[in-house]
């Protein structure tokens, strides 16, 4: 019927008067979308781990010389490496779009006499201030400015 | 007015007799206007006497009828039973050890909520501060001020929230969904002078830090007070006090 | 260790937020090019040749090292996202118990990656 949550969640301080049967969690959490929909958002942790490790070797062969930076921008044409690629920005969008809805209403009300901006300000702000910046960063890396 | 009969699936469990929880299903003949609670009431009343599940005030001001129905955490006195098909099934609440039938206990709660001291904290009452009121009597508050909290005051203690958090189920020390709304509600309220004291209560063990911001308490909240924007703003303030404490020094506030 | 991580949270979580919020800001533009566009020829990669990726990612401004800074915040924040949210993970899936450890390994694994990252981009 239902699965089984930690044994000892939201027990009482002291043990009640009569035995209890363990905390329970509903069999159907799993499945629900919302769910999944986060349990996929704490995923893409993984996604990230693996962006910035990879990043940092990339960065680290730069260090390394020129023959070691193009042989480095070479590997990075095998179409793993690009199927990697474009998982970690779909695992970036996904989660930009969840933050961003969420975002807003974790501002603290006031901070002194300074009032955040409306919510829904803040949230298309947030999109706003993305692809800007995405775009500067497409500019520069691809030798537009800088 | 035509019935409809519905299978209705009852938890129960009596820790004299039973091993573990058990269902019992029952033929319930439905009104189209009724609720869960009232096919609850109805089981009680006329098929099975020894059903408990508790409620009050049938209109979702009380806290006291909380259920998992078809696995999702419902005030039931609140829940059209239209809204299910031929088969609906109550559980009690998730992540509550359970006393028997549909009760959960709620101690655990209590307990949390106490530890948040969730009252207005002052170094001095205003009838006493003589140097800083220049009369004795109430504190006023804008409504602007009003404002800041009310939501996180609207709280009803139905513990629906703690039954749908990931983290309540996974970590006991977690204070939880509600019982950190009720203290950040103290923190933004003008009167109170409690909030570094919180924020370090916020910091210790049952750390608001364990929230995931899966946001499903705000999903379940029946009274739409939000408790993960509050979980979540009184993480931004916590840290606030923390680095303000490494970096200045604290003169003793005198707060009990 | 509970009590370290506990006494740490506050400093993880703001790691983590930074994560994020740089994770998502920087990290989009540098996965597209350099790990899409450039690969697939879409954008030429002689724009990050030798000679013109040492230039750009040494560019200073007012005196500072901003493109090292932003570039070792591009490469490190986004491994405290990572652990957090793994770790988070993990206790969801029923490792309340185990997570002091689990949460210690991970955050461990950030430190060393901040670390590298630091030498990565210090060695341009």
């Amino acid at each position: 019927m239902a699965g089984l949550a930690h044994p000892e969640a939201m027990a009482p301080p002291k043990p009640g008067r009569t035995r209890t049967a363990p905390p329970r969690m509903p069999r159907t959490w799993w499945t629900a979308p919302r769910i999944r929909t986060y349990l996929l958002f704490d995923a893409t942790g993984i996604l990230y781990i693996l962006v910035g490790f990879l990043g940092i070797k990339i960065v680290s062969r730069l260090g390394q010389g020129p023959i070691a930076w193009q042989a480095q921008m070479k590997a990075l044409e095998n179409p793993i490496y690009i199927a990697f690629h474009v998982l970690a920005l779909a695992s970036v969008v996904f989660v930009a779009v969840r933050f961003f809805r969420l975002f807003p209403k974790a501002q603290p009300p006031a901070i002194g006499p300074a009032k955040p901006p409306p919510g829904n300000v803040i949230h298309a702000g947030l999109y706003v201030v993305w692809l800007g910046l995405t775009l500067l960063v497409c500019l520069a890396l691809a030798g537009v400015i800088l | 007015m035509s019935t409809t009969e519905k299978t209705i699936v009852i938890s129960r469990f009596d820790p004299d007799k039973d091993e573990a929880p058990y269902t019992q299903a029952f033929q319930v003949p439905c009104d189209p206007s009724w609720k869960v609670l009232d096919a609850v009431n109805f089981i009680k009343d006329e098929l099975d006497a020894t059903v408990s599940h508790r409620w009050s005030c049938r209109m979702a001001v009380c806290g006291s009828c909380g259920m998992m129905v078809n696995g999702e955490p419902k005030l039931t006195c609140k829940t059209a039973l239209d809204e299910y098909g031929d088969r609906v099934e109550i559980e009690p609440l998730a992540n509550f050890p359970i006393v028997r039938d549909l009760v959960v206990e709620l101690d655990g709660f209590m307990h949390k909520f106490e530890r948040v001291k969730p009252w207005i904290k002052r170094v001095k009452e205003r009838a006493e501060d003589m140097e800083n009121f220049n009369q004795k009597g109430t504190y006023s508050q804008s409504a602007e001020e009003l404002g800041r909290f009310k939501q996180f005051s609207m709280c009803i203690n139905c513990m629906l929230c703690y039954s749908a958090c990931p983290v309540v189920a996974n970590e006991p020390e977690f204070l939880g969904p509600a019982a950190i709304a009720l203290g950040h509600r103290y923190n933004l309220d003008t009167r109170d002078e409690g909030t570094e004291e919180r924020h370090e209560i916020f910091r210790g063990e049952g750390t608001v830090f364990s929230c995931s911001y899966a946001n499903e308490c705000s999903e379940v909240c029946p009274k739409g007070v939000d408790p993960a924007a509050a979980v979540n703003q009184a993480k931004f303030g916590a840290v606030i006090d923390w680095a303000k404490g490494l970096v200045l020094p604290r003169a003793p506030r005198g707060l009990d | 260790m509970k009590t370290l991580l506990l006494k740490l949270e506050p400093i993880i979580w703001f790691l983590f937020g930074q994560g994020i919020m740089i994770g998502t800001m920087l990290l989009t533009g540098w996965i597209l090019v350099l790990g899409i566009l450039m690969p697939l020829g879409l954008v030429d990669p002689v724009h990050l040749n030798y000679v013109r990726a040492q230039q750009l990612f040494t560019t200073r401004f007012l005196g500072l090292p901003i493109a090292q800074l932003l570039l070792a915040a591009l490469l490190i924040l986004p491994l405290w996202k990572g652990a957090h949210h793994v770790r988070s993970l993990l206790i969801d899936l029923g490792g309340g118990e185990r997570d002091w450890i689990v949460g210690s390994v991970l955050y461990l694994v950030a430190i060393i990656g901040s670390v590298m990252g630091i030498g990565a981009v210090a060695g341009i």
